[in-house]
């Protein structure tokens, strides 16, 4: 079996704000093995990016506060590290990339000196290694002319260039994991196509496992080998990519793909669309999330949380549908 | 569907001043027809001038050179009167659902306003059509006295489909309606916007850059890339026969929600970024990053030709 790079059990993180306490993550069990693409799927505030952050422990505490839970990287304990020995993990053990590649580098700096920054802090290496290291690794990301452009400012590189510089200084010091938090979003598709196909390729050559936040399921299909389908702050439906894709369960999970045009989908078929807006994580429902767009809601969902059931070969899915003693979808009238 | 051509556009150019006296074009040499009743995509890079080519569709900006015609009459854009009469006829519904609506004003006197401009209907039946375009587009009466913080991004969306249904228009300019908003709801503001073509006849413009939305949604595509089209014909036609080398590697970067698919597909990734549109290439726009480029690419500029009944394509080499 694969060696488990991070184990994350039963998390819960909630921000103090004037207006309540937000649950943005409320209970979600994931684990990512050595050198697997791991997508976590979901609508925009449903809980993904927080879920990652907490993993590098980006999220100033205050207001954010991890409630409960439990995250395992490697040999660390998150949860109980000093932010001391956080600054030791960020970019040596996990390192982020980001959505928007204009602005997460630093304007100021060259791009070659500012991933010189991040391997001095972590490796012994002289500054002049420090440098090689760094060309070597603008290279790896097929940066043409590497040299120089490591002289060249954030501004003169294109969005594309400038993610690629951004993979390039997340992987300087040789990360377990990588964590790309909606890579792609800002990009066109052709230079989409070229990021995830440099990921892919990493990912084969240097082992290191991601996990990919994204709400484009395209993307999803392309890369990931496992999917996790978020909604309301924890973890519906998650399993291999031939689960999610084919085998799915979960009536969030089928009301996403069915919402999703293919170039096989003819113009006289109408979108499937799920009616409502996700629920407020100010209050969050009772019950199963999901309950009051959900068209298979029973009265059971609005009064108690499903449990996880287990579908075999890491197949799991939140949903009383799925319990021994509820009558099949047929019997009670509707159609799946 | 019937024939007749609503909006065309003949040379159309749109160049921008930039620093240094130079000039940016975004929008060259465009020929486009635009027929009653259907639903045009358009679909490129980001910069390729998309929304530009809408914009000067729509009157927003005057065109640089060429002409602008609309039910067969050419447009003055310069003459005032003529740019508000059509206006009255040309709406646009813009990307950002946060940014294109002003916040000091309630949602009702947003959708009212074009209706007061063009001295439409009393105040009383005004009040009614508020009421009437908020039903349609899915939101409640009450809603009317709120402001636009209150709703969520495909809430807005809706409002802002409202304001621009509230004069009725016969061309609509979707300037990418979709992009702003989550998958799911994506859905129901592309139904909304079938439904309402179905009920009001209208005709739409529809600028995006996910192309299977667009496949979906349109009757016919054009494609862009730096400024020009270089490929125009039926949906199912641009999907099933792709001639441009462009047009094949933006369909086949479009990633499928379906894992088997994807696995199988032959990918074909472009190198490079999109030059830019100040200095752009002698010849062909597209030969600087195309696999199949020769010679006369890179000298001669390819024109929009029919090759097959409906399907026009600008190379040298098709």
């Amino acid at each position: 079996m694969a060696k488990k790079i991070l184990d994350m059990d039963d998390l819960h993180v909630s921000f103090d704000t004037y207006a309540g306490v937000v649950q943005a993550v409320r209970g979600v069990t994931l684990h990512v093995d050595e050198g697997e693409v791991l997508a976590v799927v979901g609508e925009s505030g449903c809980g993904k990016s927080v879920t990652a952050q907490t993993i590098m422990k980006l999220n100033p505490m205050p207001p954010a506060r991890i409630a409960s839970g439990k995250i395992q990287l490697d040999t660390h304990n998150i949860v109980k590290c000093s932010e001391k020995e956080m600054q030791n993990i960020r970019g040596k053990e996990v390192s982020m990339i980001f959505q928007d590649p204009m602005t997460c580098m630093n304007p100021t700096k060259q791009v070659g000196k500012q991933i010189v920054e991040a391997i001095k802090l972590h490796r012994k290496l002289s500054h002049q290694e420090a440098t090689e290291e760094a060309i070597k690794c603008l290279r790896q990301v097929n940066i043409p002319n590497p040299e120089e452009r490591a002289k060249q400012y954030p501004h003169e590189f294109s969005g594309g260039m400038r993610q690629r510089a951004m993979i390039a200084m997340a992987l300087s010091c040789n990360p377990k994991l990588l964590i790309a938090d909606e890579p792609t979003t800002a990009l066109d598709v052709t230079i989409q196509a070229q990021i995830m196909e440099l990921l892919v390729e990493l990912k084969h050559k240097i082992n290191t496992a991601i996990i990919l936040i994204t709400h484009d399921l395209g993307v999803v299909a392309s890369v990931a080998d496992r999917v996790a389908v978020m909604y309301a702050g924890k973890i519906v439906e998650t399993g291999s990519s031939h689960d999610i894709f084919y085998r799915n369960t979960h009536p969030y999970t089928q009301a996403l793909l069915k919402s999703l045009p293919s170039p096989d989908t003819t113009k006289n078929i109408r979108l499937a669309s799920i009616p409502g807006t996700p629920p407020d994580l100010l209050a969050p429902p009772v019950g199963c999330g999901f309950a009051a767009r959900c068209e298979h809601c029973m009265g059971i969902c609005r009064e108690e949380e499903p449990d996880e059931f287990d579908l075999g070969n890491g197949h799991h899915a939140k949903c009383w549908l799925l319990h021994p003693d509820c009558p099949s979808v047929e019997e009670r009238g509707g159609k799946l | 569907m019937s024939k007749e051509i609503l909006v065309e556009a003949q040379n159309l150019c749109k160049y921008f001043k930039v620093s240094g006296g130079r000039m940016l074009h975004a929008v060259e040499n465009v020929n486009l027809t635009i027929q009653k009743g259907e639903t045009l995509g358009l679909v490129g890079e980001s910069g390729c001038g998309k929304s530009t080519l809408g914009r000067t569709m729509m009157g927003i900006y005057p065109p640089t050179k060429g002409k602008l015609l609309y039910q067969g009459k050419e447009l003055d854009l310069k003459n005032k009167k003529d740019r508000f009469a059509f206006a009255k006829k040309a709406q646009i519904v813009f990307q950002d659902p946060y940014a294109s609506l002003d916040t000091r004003m309630t949602v009702g006197s947003i959708i009212e306003e074009g209706m007061v401009i063009h001295k439409m209907y009393d105040p009383a039946k005004r009040r009614e059509r508020v009421a009437e375009l908020l039903d349609t587009v899915g939101l409640n009466r009450e809603h009317a006295n709120r402001f636009p913080h209150e709703f969520s991004g495909g809430q807005r969306q809706r409002i802002g489909i409202a304001r621009a249904m509230a004069i009725e228009p016969e061309f609509l300019v979707c300037d990418e309606p979709i992009s702003a908003l989550d998958v799911s709801i994506q859905a129901q503001v592309i139904n909304l916007l079938r439904d309402l073509q179905e009920k009001m006849d209208l005709t739409y413009l529809f600028i995006a850059h996910d192309l299977n939305i667009v496949k979906y949604i349109s009757n016919r595509i054009a494609v862009m890339y730096l400024g020009s089209v270089v490929e125009l014909a039926s949906s199912d036609e641009l999907y099933a026969h792709t001639l441009h080398p462009y047009s094949l590697a933006l369909l086949s970067a479009v990633p499928v929600p379906d894992p088997e698919k994807e696995m199988k597909k032959e990918r074909q990734v472009l190198s490079g970024d999109v030059p830019s549109p100040i200095n752009k290439p002698a010849g062909c726009a597209f030969s600087t990053r195309c696999i199949r480029v020769c010679d006369r690419c890179r000298q001669e500029t390819p024109v929009l030709r029919e090759v097959m009944p409906d399907h026009f394509v600008a190379c040298h080499l098709v």
